[in-house]
Parts: structure tokens; C-alpha cells; sequence
């Protein structure tokens, strides 16, 4: 019982929907206020929404249901105007199921002498009058349409011979015929490629960085290397936000801030060697240092970490303004490499290395701390 | 002559449905309908109804809303038919209950007009809410 329930439930469902779907909100609307007015004539209070939705659905269809009828009648006699007959066989055929009186004596010729039509005006003799209760405008309204010009209006003549004047005009030949266009595209993958790269030096510094302050705390117990360790670890982190927010093309700042800082770590490196991370770039650095010009010493341990990216710069090359990749490059060029080979090597692979080195000494370090 | 005589008969016999007719029409022109025309014109042309005589859709307006009225009294029947639920403490206002419009009365009233509308009792969470915990775990 409950499944067969369920089948028909889903079947008016998609009836149901398939006739609601055409109906437009409004049309409900006022459907659902005439249907409310109608029960309250006949004596109801109150009602559920569901069943006041599901009275709309019926008279809705009742009165598509109607036309259909009369429609086919009408279609039926060879007409496409409906009268007042076909109305009237429709109505009979609606009120077959449930009845009325005369039904034996269908399509006669006197039309108000049928059933339906009788019980038709008992209604409208006993039943008060209420009118709808607002005014309701003439819909569904219609639109103006902008009809496409024809050759005529259009003043052209077209092309074809077998084309009439009266038709809508052809399309402007611009809408469809290929112009050439400049192919102005930016470099869009190297700008991605020097993104990437950046992210990636980013994220070497913060490890870094990270592992400075690991040894720093390591070493932390000599009060004396805690402070160089700390200011180390504060223009670390200082040029690490220096580095973090600038962009590789200008690097003043970074000379400026770190003329002060070698000269600490590279003493720092000499005397200590609990800081092996220091000690590594210590050759390095003296090696740059050579290398490079006298005032252009601004190197750290951070920057070498980067590749060199081949930037395109422009403008002044002061010294202390210029930025590490070149350095690097030039430092790269001149010297041997740091890390013991020379020509050019993948930055990659350089990269690999170091943070091979790098696990190992941390290795060492771990027992420490 | 008896030809002429029986085509007469009906002759004048649609002449007063004519009459009729048309007293008829004009009657129910008097009569507002609850469902305002433009409604149910929209209904109409959307079945493919063509008539420019605003009598035939007053006509049509007037048939549904005998039939909702005729539903509709049919659910009152039922709404009122039912035992009253509530038992007030004061008895002689035990049958004063509002007169709702439910779907049960609705879905009883419109079983004879042919319309089956049947009513979600409750509504489940899960296709298993309220089996046993045996066929459940089936």
C-alpha cells in the first residue's frame, strides 16, 4: 500500500512539476489569493499550505484542462476559434466522472438546456458574489522586439540574387570576418619562472634561518656567544625581512644593513666552533669578499643560497645598489666556486648540495643541543 | 407540409435557446468572478484556447470556481464530519474548532472527483530511519 502510495506520489510529482514549471510565480500567486477567497465563501477558516497549494495545482489544471477540451472540439469541426458549443461539450466532458443530470441528452442543439450549463447558473444564482480582491494587470506582458532591419530599411541590396529584399539584413562584415591582430603576449612564463624562484629562495632563507636559531640556542649556554649569536640572529632576521619584502631588483637596503654584519660573523665564525653553519660560509664569504669590490661586501650567509636568476637590470650599478644575484653571478664567475668547482653548475644542484651539507652538520649539532 | 411543420418546431425551438443563450451570457457577465479574467485568459492561451469574447472566459471562470467551490464543500463536509479533538472544560463549546482546510478533508473530498492527492505523512532523514536494526544492518 505505502509503495504503491510512493509511485504515485512520484509520478504527480513529475506531472505536478512538468505543469508547475510553465506556470510563471505570479499566475500562482493570484491563483492561490482567487482560491483562498473561494473557501472562505464556502465557510473555511484556515487552511494548511499544502492543501491550499495543492487546490491551486487542481484549479489550475481544471482550467488548462477546459481549454485543452474546448480546443479539440473547436479543432475537431475544422475551426481554430472557439465558441460558446465547444465550451459547453468541454464542460460535459469535465463533469462526465462525477455526473449531472441530462447527461444522456449530450450535444443536442439547445445549449442551455444541458446539464452543465444548468448547474452553471444555479451556481451563479445562489452563490454571493466576490470579486477578486485586487486589481490585476494584463499579463504576461509583452515585450517590444527589436525586429532586425531588412535590406530594405537597411538601404543595402543583397548579394545574392536568390535573397528577397523584405529579409532581415545580413550581418557588418566586421562581426565575422578574421582581421588580422597583433599578437602582443608578455612573457607571462618568465615572470612565473622568476616567481618561482623567489617563493623558492624564500623558503631556504626561513629554514635557514630556522636552523641558525636551533644552533644559536644550542649554543646559548656561553653568555658571551649569545649576544652576537642573537644580534646575528636579529639582522638575520631582520634581512630576512628585508629580503622577504624587497624585490630582487632593488637591493640598497640589503648592502646598507649588512656592511655591519660580516665583519661580526666572520670574527664570530673564527672564535667559535659550536656555530659550524657560520663556519662553512666563512670561506665563502672571505672568498666573495675578495672577489668583489672593496666597498661591496654585503654578503651573508642568506644569499648565496640564491640561484642567480638572470634579471634584467637596469639602471644604476652603484655598489653598494647592487643587487646579490649579480654579485653572486660575479662572484660565481670570478672566483671558484665555493663549493669547490668551477664553470657553472645547476642552481639546483648547488642548492641539493647545500642542504645536503647542511642535514649533516645539523647532525652533528642535534647532540649538542 | 408536415416537413415544414416538424422544421418549424425546431426552428422556433432555437430561436428561444438563442434567447436563451444570450440571457444566459448576458447573466453571467453580471456575475464577477472570484478568479479575475486575466488568470484565467493566461490559462487559456497557454491551451491553445482562441476567443476574443471575454463572456466565454467568464464562463469558463464561473465553471472552476463552481468545481473549487463544490471541493471545497466536500472538505468542509469532511472537516466537519470529524469527531471534535478537543474537549474544552466548558462543554457546551466542545464542537467549536476552527474549520481548517487539511489535506486529509482535501484528499477525501477530491477522491470522488477522481483526483488522487496523496499526502506525505512524515517526512525520514535516511532511507533507513524507522526500520528494525536487523534489516538495517542487511
Amino acid at each position: 500500500m505505502s509503495d504503491g502510495g510512493e509511485a504515485e506520489g512520484t509520478r504527480d510529482e513529475q506531472n505536478g512539476s512538468n505543469l508547475r514549471s510553465g506556470d510563471g510565480d505570479y499566475s500562482r500567486a493570484i491563483s492561490r489569493v482567487a482560491m483562498a477567497q473561494i473557501c472562505e465563501g464556502v465557510g473555511f477558516e484556515g487552511f494548511n499550505e499544502s492543501a491550499l497549494d495543492s487546490l491551486v495545482d487542481i484549479a489550475i489544471r481544471y482550467v488548462c484542462e477546459l481549454g485543452k477540451t474546448t480546443r479539440f472540439y473547436a479543432n475537431s469541426a475544422g475551426r481554430t476559434g472557439c465558441n460558446i458549443f465547444d465550451v459547453v461539450q468541454g464542460l460535459e466532458d469535465l463533469g462526465k466522472p462525477l455526473g449531472f443530470t441530462g447527461a444522456s441528452e449530450v450535444h443536442t442543439d439547445c445549449v442551455v438546456s444541458s446539464g452543465a450549463i444548468r448547474e452553471i447558473k444555479e451556481y451563479v444564482d445562489m452563490a454571493d458574489e466576490v470579486p477578486f480582491a485586487q486589481p490585476v494587470p494584463q499579463f504576461p506582458v509583452i515585450r517590444e522586439r527589436r525586429m532586425i532591419p531588412s535590406f530594405l530599411q537597411m538601404g543595402e541590396t543583397p548579394a545574392f540574387k536568390h535573397v528577397p529584399q523584405w529579409l532581415p539584413a545580413f550581418p557588418d562584415a566586421h562581426t565575422y570576418v578574421r582581421t588580422p591582430v597583433w599578437n602582443e603576449r608578455l612573457s607571462d612564463p618568465r615572470t612565473d619562472k622568476i616567481e618561482l624562484a623567489r617563493q623558492h629562495r624564500k623558503a631556504e632563507r626561513s629554514l635557514l634561518n630556522l636552523q641558525q636559531r636551533l644552533v644559536c640556542n644550542g649554543s646559548s649556554v656561553a653568555t658571551t656567544s649569545a649576544e652576537p649569536c642573537n644580534g646575528g640572529n636579529g639582522s638575520g632576521v631582520n634581512n630576512n625581512g628585508n629580503l622577504s619584502l624587497e624585490k630582487p631588483l632593488e637591493a640598497e637596503d640589503i648592502g646598507v644593513s649588512r656592511v655591519s654584519i660580516p665583519p661580526k660573523l666572520s670574527s664570530q665564525a673564527q672564535t667559535e666552533k659550536q656555530v659550524s653553519l657560520l663556519e662553512t660560509f666563512a670561506p665563502a664569504i672571505e672568498a666573495m669578499k675578495d672577489g668583489l669590490d672593496s666597498g661591496s661586501d654585503g654578503e651573508k650567509t642568506f644569499p648565496e643560497k640564491r640561484d642567480s636568476v638572470f634579471l634584467e637590470l637596469k639602471g644604476g650599478k652603484k655598489v653598494f645598489g647592487e643587487p646579490l644575484d649579480l654579485k653572486i653571478r660575479k662572484a660565481v664567475g670570478r672566483t671558484s666556486s665555493w663549493f669547490g668547482h668551477e664553470g657553472e653548475k645547476d642552481d639546483k644542484k648547488r642548492r641539493v648540495e647545500f642542504i645536503l651539507r647542511q642535514s649533516l652538520e645539523n647532525q652533528q649539532e642535534l647532540p649538542q643541543l | 407540409m408536415n416537413g415544414q411543420s416538424s422544421h418549424q418546431q425546431p426552428k422556433d425551438g432555437r430561436h428561444d435557446d438563442d434567447t436563451a443563450l444570450t440571457e444566459f451570457l448576458a447573466s453571467l457577465m453580471d456575475y464577477t468572478p472570484t478568479i479575475p479574467d486575466e488568470l484565467v485568459e493566461h490559462y487559456l492561451a497557454k491551451s491553445g484556447f482562441q476567443c476574443p469574447d471575454t463572456r466565454l472566459t467568464r464562463l469558463v471562470a464561473v465553471a472552476t470556481q463552481k468545481f473549487i467551490a463544490d471541493v471545497a464543500t466536500d472538505a468542509l463536509q469532511q472537516c466537519k464530519a470529524r469527531p471534535a479533538v478537543i474537549k474544552d472544560k466548558r462543554d457546551k463549546q466542545q464542537k467549536e474548532k476552527r474549520l481548517i482546510l487539511t489535506m486529509e478533508d482535501l484528499s477525501k473530498a477530491l477522491r470522488e472527483y477522481g483526483v488522487n492527492v496523496k499526502h506525505q505523512e512524515y517526512f525520514a532523514d535516511t532511507p533507513t530511519a524507522g526500520l528494525d536494526p536487523a534489516t538495517r544492518d542487511e
